[in-house]
């Protein structure tokens, strides 16, 4: 990843965190803005409801006050007022007033507490209200809860008491509203507030006891299963007071509810929990507003990042300018291009950087040129050295040979016809020795550059091991064994045969020459990381660690007749296919040299000639 | 001549006022008397009359319409007294197994048809296939198996009136009246027939509204658009503390439990005991039917049986209990009644609340499949014929019938000992009538008849 991107990734995540912590802490506020508000909204709805409860309940209250005091009840009150009066007549008398004062339940007890009439229940006449100890201590109060038994089944009502009393014998009328479909579906409500009835009839929630006016009459509301409630309704059971809860009808959240639950109790010491209430408001409205909120929150987010990566690709351009043309010019650097220079910008850190560059680049270029300067003279010197001990030992002999010449033809006149014979014999052979050495230097002078073929390395190595069989199977010397360990399919490289097969011919001939006495050369080639590894082994004697060091400086030698060049040659030839030569070796444990050469095939297609040489791979042909 | 002016004036006021009285108690040709009847029945046929048949079931004013527009060859009057209709005589000579009625000479069906001995015999096939009956001459020949009583009260029931079947038409008979309209289980309107063998009826016409609650039954007497309409007994007591023309029977109907089956086990029958043991009789007529009736024990109403009173009415809740506890598992029993009729839901439901006190579970339901009913039987007149019916409904075959009182209490012992039945009351029938209406009476037996009926000009 480049500085610049990295600069960007950096600016671009500050400000998407910058944002996003903004954007979270402004959802979180209104989150809890809203919560309160909701809680508030929520308590008020209960408050209307219990308010509107409270007033039904004042209603039904009256109308059973008004039935007590109307002449019907006074008549059957007098009438009944005798021990032995007969009830019979009014037996229908509460169905009759409970449609009048459209109450659901109306029943008529005497002071004993046995139904006179009932409008519920019209058969249960002359049976004992079984709550008759607490409907007659309710006589006068407000309106409260009772669970009422019916034919085939039980309902809760709304009851208040009032008693009529002719004398000491009263007649109690107990009235009420059933707590139904129809009574919570009349409750004076807000539009998105509703209630369910929960009647407790068993130690266990069960969805058969749970009223909901938006579901249908004889059936259940299949999008809202009253399942859902079991949870609210086992909580406020087990806890005995108000609980709020939010029920959730679908995976999206606008469905959902808010619930409060209010327990009913009746009336008496125990006051037992008869029923509890589900006062439930849709949160549609809040959740379609926070999720405004959460879309204007992440539109002006996503805009802010957006701009903020623009700018910051703007800004991280223009910072990392500088330092691209840095890096720019280190590389050149690199590429042997010291006189590299970058402009220089302001006064800040990077431009002081540049200059200080500028000055590295002048600095090296001055010094590369006194290196060279050095290495030249010092290359002369070498060379002057080199020339002069070559030179040296060929001459002596000549001069040798002169002053013998001088001498037979002074001292021995006679002798000297034959003296100059062999005279000229060793003056020929010395001056032919010279010419070789000259000759070699020359050859070192004109090494080629090199002309790049498709090569099977293999096949190089494979006339290389022909043309020295005989050598190595000599009979002047000890044999020696050639082990030839060649990588199948090794890849085909781009390189001069003529150089490659003349690098490798040192090597062989080096490794041979490394064991006069029996030994292992090996060949290997294999492949490694795209490059080619060329490997000649012999079991010779080895090198010092020195002697690697210095293996491959022209004119170094650690045989007795050699030049020094060899080595050089070979490092020359495989430098020159940007490859890499290497020597491993200890004393008494042979040398391996190591040849990595790279396939280079791009640069076959730069010449036709190279094109067509490539179409014939494994063919080349010797160049004079 | 002034003073003879004005005493002609006045004698003549006097007499026209006294010609006024005389035609309001003298019976007076023409008029339409316009009943309603809570029955609605969709057959005119009095075959259709079988206590047995429950898809219409029999009652008294169905029974009286029939005997509007049907003889029968003999009839009882109120003192349960044979006495002839279409035929003139009968005799038995052959040990009560071979009755022989004589017709009646000149008598002629609605549609002209002379009456015959074939249509008489035909008629009575139809009504009781099991019998064995046939023509001779004049003669209508009965072979069945019935005592001598049991056949002629038999016989005189409306079920068996003699009538000719018209093929896709109404039937025609020899009453007093003939159809003129006939909308089943709605409206039948009858007209008078000129030439019936029993003589003109006063009354032009009878309009009759079927299927009327008895609410709606006591509106239109109200208002006057019914001059005789029938009357609960739980409404009678009120009906004539508010002064109106009120006429009720003897106990004449039995109102009781009936079971759909056999009882299975001795599970059953002793739970279906208890069950019997635990009606508050009394209480039910006192609150519910308002003191009408009388608690009932027995099939027979006491005044037709003479021992009545021998069989409990009381509840006996501890018993019940007892009797229960006998009894591991109780299931819950589907109890019928008629969805019209209030007081037989208000009825069964008081009965499943003096079965829960006993333990015993009831489901009260007006559907039609359930595992008992509350029903009401119109009891014949004769006790033997009325046993026999209650029987054939409860699906009891019935021995010989005929014998002393003893044999008739052992019967019906025998009948209640099937565990088929509970009876709860005898009821008596009550109708309330215009004060337009004379001279129409109501028998004993429930039946009324308004043959010699004239409708007056009081205005209600």
């Amino acid at each position: 990843m480049t500085f610049r991107r990295k600069l960007l990734a950096v600016f671009a995540l500050t400000v998407f965190l910058s944002v996003a912590a903004v954007a979270l802490l402004v959802l979180g506020v209104t989150r809890n803005a809203f919560e309160k508000s909701e809680e508030q909204r929520t308590t008020t709805l209960v408050t209307q409801f219990q308010r509107e409860f409270g007033r039904r309940g004042d209603e039904v209250a009256r109308r059973v006050e008004a039935i007590a005091a109307s002449s019907p009840v006074s008549r059957m009150a007098t009438a009944l007022n005798g021990t032995s009066a007969d009830s019979a007549e009014y037996f229908d008398l509460a169905r009759q007033m409970a449609e009048g004062y459209q109450l659901d339940f109306l029943e008529f007890l005497n002071g004993h507490g046995a139904i006179i009439s009932s409008a519920q229940w019209p058969a249960k006449f002359g049976y004992p209200d079984t709550a008759f100890e607490n409907l007659s201590a309710s006589s006068g109060e407000s309106a409260f809860l009772k669970r009422e038994e019916l034919q085939d089944s039980t309902a809760l009502g709304l009851f208040a008491v009032r008693a009529t009393r002719i004398s000491e014998h009263p007649i109690y009328v107990v009235g009420g509203r059933r707590l139904d479909r129809d009574f919570l579906t009349g409750l004076d409500l807000t539009a998105d507030m509703r209630v369910l009835l929960y009647q407790n009839r068993s130690d266990h929630f069960s969805a058969d006891s749970l009223l909901d006016p938006s579901a249908p009459v004889n059936g259940s509301n299949a999008a809202r299963p009253a399942d859902k409630f079991a949870n609210l309704v086992d909580a406020v059971r087990q806890y005995n007071q108000e609980m709020s809860g939010i029920v959730s009808w679908s995976s999206d959240q606008a469905d959902d509810e808010v619930f409060h639950a209010l327990p009913l109790r009746g009336a008496g010491t125990d006051r037992p929990l008869l029923g509890i209430l589900l006062v439930g408001h849709s949160r549609r409205s809040y959740v379609d507003l926070k999720r405004r909120i959460r879309a204007s929150a992440l539109l002006a987010g996503g805009g802010g990042i957006i701009l903020a990566i623009l700018l910051s690709s703007w800004v991280a351009a223009r910072v990392t300018r500088p330092v691209v043309q840095l890096a720019h010019a280190a590389q050149d650097v690199a590429a042997g291009h010291w006189d590299t220079r970058v402009e220089v910008h302001g006064r800040d850190e990077v431009a002081q950087l540049a200059e200080s560059f500028n000055r590295m680049t002048a600095e090296l270029l001055a010094q590369k040129e006194r290196l060279v300067q050095t290495e030249r003279v010092a290359a002369w010197r070498e060379l002057a050295r080199r020339l002069a001990h070559e030179l040296k030992n060929p001459l002596f002999p000549l001069q040798l040979t002169v002053e013998n010449l001088m001498r037979a033809r002074t001292q021995s006149p006679e002798q000297f016809e034959e003296v100059f014979h062999e005279s000229a014999s060793t003056l020929l052979a010395e001056i032919s020795n010279l010419k070789k050495i000259i000759g070699r230097f020359s050859e070192f002078s004109r090494m080629p550059q090199p002309q790049l073929q498709a090569v099977q390395v293999n096949e190089i190595l494979g006339q290389i091991v022909k043309l020295y069989q005989a050598q190595l199977e000599a009979p002047g010397r000890a044999p020696l064994e050639c082990r030839l360990e060649f990588a199948e399919n090794l890849a085909t490289i781009a390189a001069d045969p003529d150089l490659l097969h003349r690098a490798l011919s040192n090597l062989v001939l080096n490794a041979m020459d490394a064991m006069p006495n029996r030994g292992t050369l090996t060949l290997r080639t294999r492949r490694d990381d795209g490059k080619v590894i060329i490997e000649v082994a012999d079991t010779g004697s080895g090198l010092t660690p020195e002697e690697c060091e210095r293996i491959f400086t022209p004119y170094y030698t650690s045989k007795q007749h050699g030049t020094g060049l060899g080595l050089a040659i070979v490092q020359s030839v495989v430098s020159d296919h940007q490859g890499r030569i290497s020597v491993q070796s200890e004393p008494g444990r042979g040398t391996t040299f190591v040849i990595e050469l790279p396939d280079n095939l791009e640069a076959l297609s730069e010449t036709p000639a190279a094109q067509d040489a490539a179409s014939t791979t494994g063919q080349f042909a010797r160049r004079d | 001549m002034k003073l003879s002016g004005w005493r002609s004036f006045v004698v003549s006021s006097m007499m026209i006022g006294a010609l006024a009285v005389v035609a309001e108690t003298r019976p007076q040709y023409g008029g339409v008397l316009h009943v309603a009847m809570r029955a609605a029945p969709t057959s005119l046929d009095p075959a259709e009359l079988d206590p047995a048949k429950l898809a219409q079931p029999d009652s008294f004013g169905q029974r009286s319409l029939t005997m509007l527009m049907f003889d029968t060859l003999v009839a009882t009057d109120e003192g349960g007294r044979i006495q002839p209709g279409l035929a003139t005589s009968w005799q038995a000579p052959a040990g009560n197994q071979r009755w022989q009625f004589r017709i009646r000479r000149g008598v002629k069906f609605h549609d002209g048809t002379p009456l015959s001995a074939e249509i008489a015999a035909a008629s009575l096939r139809a009504a009781n296939p099991s019998w064995n009956v046939s023509a001779d001459a004049d003669m209508v020949v009965i072979e069945a198996a019935k005592s001598d009583a049991e056949l002629l009260a038999e016989i005189a029931l409306p079920r068996n009136a003699i009538l000719k079947r018209n093929p896709g038409g109404t039937p025609s008979g020899t009453g007093p009246f003939h159809v003129a309209d006939w909308q089943p289980a709605k409206k039948l309107s009858l007209a008078a027939e000129e030439n019936c063998w029993r003589g003109r009826p006063f009354l032009d016409a009878i309009e009759i509204e079927m299927g009327k609650s008895f609410r709606e039954q006591m509106t239109a007497l109200e208002l006057g658009k019914s001059d005789l309409v029938e009357v609960a007994p739980e409404q009678s007591h009120r009906i004539s503390q508010e002064g109106r023309r009120l006429l009720s029977s003897a106990p004449v109907e039995l109102l009781a439990l009936f079971f759909t089956r056999d009882a299975v086990s001795p599970d059953e029958k002793l739970l279906r005991e208890a069950l019997a043991w635990s009606v508050e009789r009394g209480s039910i007529r006192s609150v519910l039917l308002q003191g009408a009736g009388q608690p009932a024990g027995g099939i027979l109403p006491n005044w037709m049986s003479g021992y009545g009173f021998v069989f409990a009415t009381d509840a006996y809740l501890a018993r019940a209990r007892q009797v229960r506890e006998q009894v591991p598992n109780v299931p819950t029993w589907t109890l019928g009644y008629d969805g019209s009729d209030p007081v037989a839901r208000l009825l069964a439901e008081r009965i499943a609340l003096n079965a829960r006190d006993a333990g015993l579970s009831l489901q009260p339901t007006s559907g039609a499949v359930t595992d008992l009913r509350v029903l009401r039987i119109p009891l014949a007149s004769d006790p033997w014929v009325a046993l026999a019916d209650v029987a054939a409904l409860a699906g009891v075959p019935t021995g010989k019938g005929g014998g002393s009182a003893e044999d008739l209490y052992a019967s019906e012992l025998a009948l209640l000992g099937t565990k088929r039945m509970i009876p709860l009351f005898h009821l008596p029938v009550s109708y309330a009538a215009s004060a337009n209406l004379n001279n129409w009476t109501l028998r004993s037996d429930g039946g009324w008849a308004v043959a010699d009926a004239w409708l007056g000009t009081v205005k209600p």
